[in-house]
């Protein structure tokens, strides 16, 4: 049976991951400077009001712009060459206006990569799962918050959200794609039984589940409370042993003992706004350049020329380095539209000479 | 140790499977653990264990139990 996520229909996303594979194991299982992904939000319009939206969406903020496909093929391009062998499809929410989605991943050209979209699963039916497994689309992930439907339809903002998000779900594994289920764990739910049912539901429908820590950014900015302590990241980590099918981006996804840490990927997983702003990951609003102005290296260049981004961290500078919160990511109005400028919130001794 | 013995260590241990679970029907993406981070490292585990360097066509046709068995041949590896 022929399925949609198979990596080996895909020969050039096969050498760009033996690349990664091979750096990582020569790097002491660490990510290091090495390229892997593009998170892409080239519209920013939304039918969810989420709480926590990291993108500003529920409050309408430059919903009506949208990143050009010629601009987006180019950007592709430059990725491939770069070594980038994931693409993230985010929003917003993509299937609102799906006529757009196809065009762009036609300019994209799936075939080069693990190419996967973030969902909320509203408009997640089967013809639509059917139709993203024709046009190579690797994997979806589709975030819930809660086992009880009445908690997420409340932090969603809207009635259905998670009847529709857990059909979705299923029409993903049954098109042939591979279903990812997203949680966002915080301080507040790190321990809550709610969070563990999601984690055995996804276990057992033989889904993967990707935890994003919470993030004080977006609407979440200056709430310090929700980020996870010491206490919570034992805690997951312990979770990683217990549930084969947990993935974290900081974490080695190739070591079966499920204890080592890739490291936080600023950088490494660039985040691109509608306006073409490159920011060095979805939650961290400090930009490093914009597509439109300058080629892809020369900003990943100056991003790795930043020692925050150039050097490991074994935590998530965005949801676990309270220090780095504080000081880069606490500026009043700083969003994915009106990020920090690197070369403005850095000191000279931030950066790193070659 | 005989080169099957390798072959199967290689699979128990790139994808953290039982030996049970090694069978002609084993394909690439019919098991949660072989998908495409498993893949690479049954690969890397492969060509550590028999000291061979697979090329990327090779990567890419290894899509069974069965299929590497041969795939080996052409890296005068019988098992």
């Amino acid at each position: 049976m022929p399925i949609a996520s198979s990596l080996l229909d895909k020969p050039r996303l096969v050498k760009k991951l033996r690349d990664f594979h091979s750096y990582v194991i020569k790097n002491d299982g660490k990510v290091g400077t090495k390229t892997r992904g593009i998170d892409l939000n080239f519209n920013n319009a939304c039918n969810l009001r989420c709480k926590y939206c990291f993108t500003n969406s529920p409050k309408g903020d430059h919903v009506k712009e949208y990143l050009d496909t010629s601009v987006i093929a180019n950007l592709a391009d430059q990725a491939d060459e770069l070594g980038y062998f994931e693409f993230d499809l985010q929003g917003g929410e993509l299937l609102l206006m799906a006529d757009k989605l196809f065009e762009t991943l036609e300019a994209i050209k799936p075939e080069r990569f693990y190419l996967y979209l973030t969902t909320n699963g509203y408009y997640l039916d089967e013809k639509m799962a059917k139709k993203l497994a024709k046009y190579k689309v690797s994997r979806v992930s589709v975030s819930i918050d809660s086992m009880d439907e009445k908690t997420h339809d409340e932090i969603r903002g809207r009635k259905e959200s998670w009847r529709r998000a857990m059909e979705g779900l299923k029409h993903v594994q049954k098109a042939g794609m591979d279903p990812y289920l997203n949680i966002t764990v915080g301080h507040y739910n790190a321990f809550d039984p709610n969070f563990k049912m999601l984690l055995d539901y996804s276990k057992q429908q033989n889904y993967k589940t990707l935890l994003n820590v919470a993030v004080p950014a977006g609407m979440w900015q200056k709430m310090s409370e929700i980020v996870c302590d010491e206490k919570d990241r034992i805690h997951i980590q312990k979770l990683r042993k217990e549930y084969k099918n947990l993935v974290r981006n900081l974490w080695n996804p190739f070591d079966k003992n499920n204890e080592k840490i890739l490291g936080c990927t600023t950088v490494n997983r660039l985040y691109i706004t509608p306006l073409g702003d490159v920011l060095v990951c979805p939650y961290v609003h400090i930009k490093i350049g914009n597509i439109l102005e300058k080629p892809l290296k020369e900003i990943v260049d100056f991003g790795f020329s930043i020692k925050y981004f150039k050097n490991h961290s074994d935590l998530c500078l965005a949801g676990e380095d309270t220090e780095f919160i504080k000081k880069f990511m606490t500026r009043e109005g700083q969003t994915i539209f009106n990020p920090s400028k690197a070369e403005d919130i850095f000191e000279k001794g931030d950066f790193i000479k070659n | 140790m005989t080169n099957k013995d390798k072959y199967d260590n290689s699979f128990t241990t790139a994808l953290s499977i039982d030996k049970k679970k090694l069978n002609k029907s084993l394909e690439y993406n019919s098991i949660q653990e072989w998908d495409s981070i498993g893949h690479m490292s049954l690969i890397s585990e492969l060509e550590k264990n028999f000291k061979i360097s697979i090329e990327t066509d090779d990567v890419i046709d290894f899509s069974s139990y069965q299929k590497g068995i041969s795939i080996l041949k052409k890296y005068k590896v019988d098992i």
